[in-house]
């Protein structure tokens, strides 16, 4: 199986970015991204009306694929029943900097994007479809553009409108991204009510992620029978994750729902996991062996998929020090606008720092938890928290293994020295 | 009806007078910003429309319990 590799990415532009081809959305990745070859693999796309699409989206129980997995039917339904005219908007800045899968479709099949989008607007009955880009993603961008300029001479009904967005953690945020297509500062402000129901302009606004649109692309393109032929019964479909997003080399699958993790990750599933990225919870120590690839069923171990963000701590290192290595990062990242985040985070940095190295901040940090949640205007203060409650959870004991001078996963003690009692004195490798 | 009370949190600015005006629902954090404490039912209705009124930054808004 040819896997795609593409250069200059993420952090600096020093990632490579791997596309593995996949059974359904990624099917055509080695054949290319133009529009000629996406039309002969898999047709024209169907144009339902409104009421057949919210059907269809509902039979196939499809969720947000942006990080929160709200049904993606409740929310067409709640923008088609109010009675302003509807803005479609194509979220492909993914704020998660581990996460490379909208910037995968863009690069190998922008166009199952594209019919999904352009379907869902005529559905509602509005011609200008908006997409936003990653501003720090040159090839992202530029495959976008490329994509829109080859549709020109098919669909001339549709217009689209590109908008670049900052590249910031929280300027893919539904409010940051409402604000920059606006004109204003790419960053979040309070919303009074949902983006649905008052969005762009106060109109009612569908604002989805770039891989539900594609999947809605994917339904309308190859029939729901095909559709319904990956996944489970009550799951049908795939997912995309980007696996190791932190390292050189992110990689980029396309799983059907109901895959055991184990095929997924490999060895690596015996491992601590960081599941759905910067924004998602920590799995203990094989915690995903006995799971599958299937929102429910990881919602019901109280773990999230999050945007699909799959992050195995590598041999050697230690999810507190990790973990406190990522909240330092995105008390960075906040736009330092809403004080419990501005003052919350910084704060619970610290703590997870002092817990790192062994200090007893466990009460302290479990109250600046409860000081950061729900408390700002976009969901990076409760993401953060997310991230820190998880631990705290998964590895309960472990800061007082480091108060005794001991790490149960690092060969040498975060907080300085080799470990005590690890029966090991190799360095820690990174 | 119940209603709640919301913070307009890019806008507030840590002055503290809705937890002068409304102590019974209105706390405030270490860094002194609000923490809404508890519904506000009929009682508290007219305390919590003044305190509302009064923030300085206009960061304070009662609004009908999500359904």
């Amino acid at each position: 199986m040819t896997t795609l590799a593409f250069r200059g990415f993420g952090f600096g532009g020093r990632q490579t970015l791997l596309v593995q081809p996949g059974p359904a959305l990624l099917d055509g990745v080695v054949a290319g991204p133009g529009l000629a070859d996406h039309r002969r693999r898999n047709g024209p796309p169907r144009q339902p009306g409104i009421d057949e699409l919210r059907a269809l989206v509902e039979s196939i129980g499809l969720r947000g694929r942006g990080g929160a997995g709200f049904p993606f039917a409740t929310k067409l339904g709640a923008v088609a029943d109010q009675s302003g005219r509807a803005t479609v908007v194509v979220n492909l800045s993914e704020g998660e900097p581990a996460s490379f899968k909208d910037a995968a479709l863009a690069l190998t099949a922008p166009h199952l994007v594209l019919d999904g989008a352009a379907a869902t607007a005529r559905a509602l009955g509005v011609r200008t479809v908006h997409l936003v880009v990653p501003g720090d993603e040159v090839a992202v961008v530029n495959a976008v553009r490329r994509a829109v300029a080859e549709r020109r001479q098919e669909d001339r009904r549709t217009r689209w409108r590109l908008h670049i967005a900052a590249g910031r953690f929280v300027a893919g945020q539904a409010r940051a991204v409402l604000e920059l297509m606006s004109g204003r500062e790419n960053l979040p402000v309070t919303a009074w009510q949902p983006e649905a129901v008052r969005g762009y302009r106060n109109r009612p606004t569908l604002l989805s992620n770039a891989e539900t649109y594609a999947q809605v692309g994917s339904l309308l393109c190859r029939g729901r029978d095909r559709y319904t032929g990956l996944g489970l019964e009550d799951s049908p479909g795939t997912t995309l994750l980007t696996l190791r997003g932190d390292t050189a080399t992110p990689r980029v699958v396309e799983v059907p729902h109901g895959t055991v993790w184990g095929a997924v990750l490999g060895d690596e599933v015996d491992r601590p996991v960081l599941l759905g990225g910067f924004h998602g919870a920590w799995v203990r120590t094989g915690g995903l062996a006995d799971l599958t690839v299937d929102r429910a069923t990881l919602t019901a171990h109280g773990l999230t998929l999050g945007a699909g963000v799959v992050l195995p701590l590598r041999p050697g290192a230690c999810p507190l020090h990790r973990s406190a290595a990522i909240v330092d990062y995105l008390a960075g990242q906040s736009a330092g606008r809403c004080g419990p985040c501005l003052n919350g985070l910084p704060a619970l940095a610290r703590t997870v720092h002092e817990l790192d190295r062994g200090q007893p901040s466990r009460a302290r940090a479990e109250q600046l938890v409860g000081l950061v949640v729900r408390r700002g205007a976009c969901a990076h203060p409760d993401g953060t928290a997310r991230l820190v409650s998880s631990l705290l959870a998964a590895f309960p004991e472990e800061h007082l293994a480091h108060a005794a001078g001991h790490c149960s996963f690092a060969h040498v003690f975060p907080g300085g020295g080799p470990a005590r009692g690890s029966g090991d004195t190799v360095g820690a490798r990174r | 009806v119940n209603r709640q009370l919301r913070v307009d949190w890019p806008a507030c600015k840590a002055r503290g007078l809705c937890h002068e005006l409304l102590p019974e629902a209105v706390g405030l954090d270490e860094w002194g910003y609000p923490v809404v404490t508890r519904e506000i039912d009929h009682g508290l209705l007219r305390a919590a429309r003044e305190a509302a009124r009064s923030c300085p930054t206009l960061a304070l808004r009662l609004v009908d319990k999500p359904g």
